[in-house]
């Protein structure tokens, strides 16, 4: 009997955002569909269907606009909410088959299945899709390897075969899979890293995998070398099971149209810093550093191109909204100019750390400190009950004009009683 | 979505204490009665007419649970003719059967003869506001 050490799997949903619709809206089943970036910006999501038109991913909307028309092509505008929710409950339904998991995106999960035998892998991995599409409704692709480059990398082919599933493991196939991967498509090897690499003449993943050790580690950094392990099935990463608390928090958006008045900037950024702080709220944490940015459109010519951004470090530190929304106010105030049109604004929070272990500063007050925090815990509370941005501070405005496009949403939360999907009886 | 309702086992007050303090006390979980498996539950809104023979009305809230096979007579959610729809699954002689809960032949779906319908999910109870 076989029994490799290490073995990986990496699930990803296929076409998850197009999926996420579908599962609500039969009538778009087997149909052309593309969900769009926040704002309605570029194609982020589409359906087999749509591929064959031949609609790219990452594509500006307006380019494809045509096609769509003439292909009845149906349009979504991102929906988060659902997405967040629809991904927790696949994340859930995958921990029941390996307690050791990595999320590493929306739609992405390793899972470490050492503890199946190699010959079971296959009918393992299978049971997995059929439960995850059951329970969820969500179609995955799985890639089965040693290692987490290799298991990328299997299922990126995965996606194209018609069982949605490759196994790596103990195959005689791994180098004939590896010569058609294109070496953009291999995990970690980036832009910059694929010029080089075509410069030299490594075209594919099975031709990265047999370079010289002392090729790879003459010419890349520790990163590409690990890349190239990993392909000939040494394991390098090990899966980060734990999420780590994170260090930033960075909330921006694009605005819905152009704004040039301080006031609507001052309410977008006050919204951005009140969502932020409520984030790192929500993880127990505090914030040393505020850094506010705003931009016009990158397309805009020289003259009227204008981009800066302003950091503040704080006395002490903070996750309180009133506090934080003053001083992103002032960062503002000291990088607005007058006559552009910006087009995105935006806050980060760095330096994060535990809430408990802050220090005192000789200038803070306790009393006003404890009110404080209990103002912020009847906001997170009310909104939480709601709906958000039920309770705000009045800088971020009511009307919020400003905000983003999103002209195709389906408007479906299933995490929200106010936009539950629904059924007919007839 | 989270629903706690408070559940006392004993007044507070002087006197002979309750035998019941060694027991945990907690708050009861409506959560927990209504949802077996969370990641295949999802609760959708009743649109429309109401089904007044199984006691299901506009705008009620129905848990929905992915994850199980649906017996006969059981209340089921279902992609038909490119819509969610509420319907009754009933099995008669090794075939299976939509139907919408009244005794016309003609609502009478037979799934092995439409292929192209299936079940989404089984419907486990129904919340109904008074």
């Amino acid at each position: 009997m076989l029994y490799s050490k290490n073995k990986i799997a990496l699930v990803d949903c296929n076409s998850f955002y197009v999926s996420c619709e579908r599962l609500f809206n039969p009538s778009i089943i087997k149909k052309p569909v593309i969900v769009l970036s926040s704002n309605d910006g570029c194609i982020i999501s589409r359906s087999t269907e749509a591929k064959v038109l031949d609609i790219k991913m990452g594509e500006p909307y307006f380019k494809v606009e045509k096609i769509v028309k003439k292909n009845d092509v149906k349009v979504f505008s991102s929906n988060y909410s659902l997405y967040g929710d629809i991904s927790r409950r696949v994340m859930k339904t995958l921990k029941q088959f390996s307690p050791q998991i990595e999320i590493y995106s929306i739609d992405e999960a390793f899972l470490d299945l050492s503890s199946i035998k190699d010959e079971d892998l296959l009918k393992h991995g299978n049971k997995i899709r059929k439960t995850v599409l059951k329970w969820t409704g969500i179609p995955t692709s799985i890639g089965i390897a040693t290692t987490k480059t290799l298991s990328k990398a299997a299922n990126y082919v995965a996606k194209k075969e018609k069982s949605g599933i490759v196994n790596l493991i103990n195959s005689k196939q791994t180098d004939e899979i590896l010569s058609k991967i294109n070496i953009n498509d291999v995990w970690g090897v980036g832009r910059q890293l694929t010029k080089f690499y075509i410069k030299n003449g490594i075209k594919t993943a099975y031709q990265l995998k047999n370079m010289h050790d002392s090729w790879i580690k003459k010419n890349t950094n520790v990163f590409g070398s690990r890349t190239v392990m990993e392909l000939k099935g040494i394991p390098c990463t090990s899966l980060e099971i734990y999420q780590e608390k994170r260090k930033n928090c960075c909330v921006s958006r694009s605005f819905g149209r152009k704004v040039t008045k301080l006031e609507e900037l001052d309410e977008s950024i006050t919204t951005h810093c009140l969502n932020a702080a409520e984030k790192i709220r929500s993880d127990n944490q505090t914030t040393k550093r505020i850094t506010v940015f705003i931009r016009t459109s990158p397309f805009q010519k020289d003259k009227n191109y204008y981009a800066n951004s302003k950091d503040i470090d704080l006395p002490v530190r903070t996750n309180d909204s009133i506090e934080l929304v003053k001083q992103a106010l002032i960062a503002l105030k000291y990088i607005y100019r007058k006559g552009y049109k910006y087009q995105k604004a935006g806050i980060i929070f760095s330096g994060l750390n535990d809430a408990d272990v802050y220090k005192k500063n000789l200038f803070s007050s306790i009393n006003s400190e404890e009110k404080r925090k209990r103002l912020m815990k009847a906001i997170d509370y009310t909104n939480i009950k709601y709906g958000r941005h039920a309770l705000s501070i009045a800088q971020a405005g009511l009307r919020k004009k400003w905000n983003i496009k999103r002209q195709h949403s389906s408007k479906i939360d299933t995490a929200c009683f106010d936009f539950l999907p629904t059924a007919k009886i007839a | 979505m989270k629903l706690l309702l408070p559940f006392h086992l004993h007044k507070v007050g002087a006197g002979f204490p309750s035998p019941a303090t060694d027991y945990v006390e907690d708050d009861i979980d409506l959560n927990a009665h209504l949802i077996k498996n969370i990641p295949s539950t999802f609760l959708i809104r009743v649109q429309g007419k109401s089904m007044n023979i199984i006691g299901i009305h506009d705008d009620d809230l129905l848990v929905v649970d992915r994850s199980l096979n649906p017996k006969n007579f059981s209340t089921v959610i279902a992609n038909v003719n490119e819509e969610l729809v509420v319907k009754n699954f009933v099995k008669e002689k090794n075939q299976s059967f939509l139907t919408s809960g009244s005794k016309k032949l003609k609502d009478k779906i037979n799934l092995i003869e439409n292929p192209e319908i299936c079940i989404w999910g089984v419907v486990t109870y129904v919340i109904h506001a008074l």
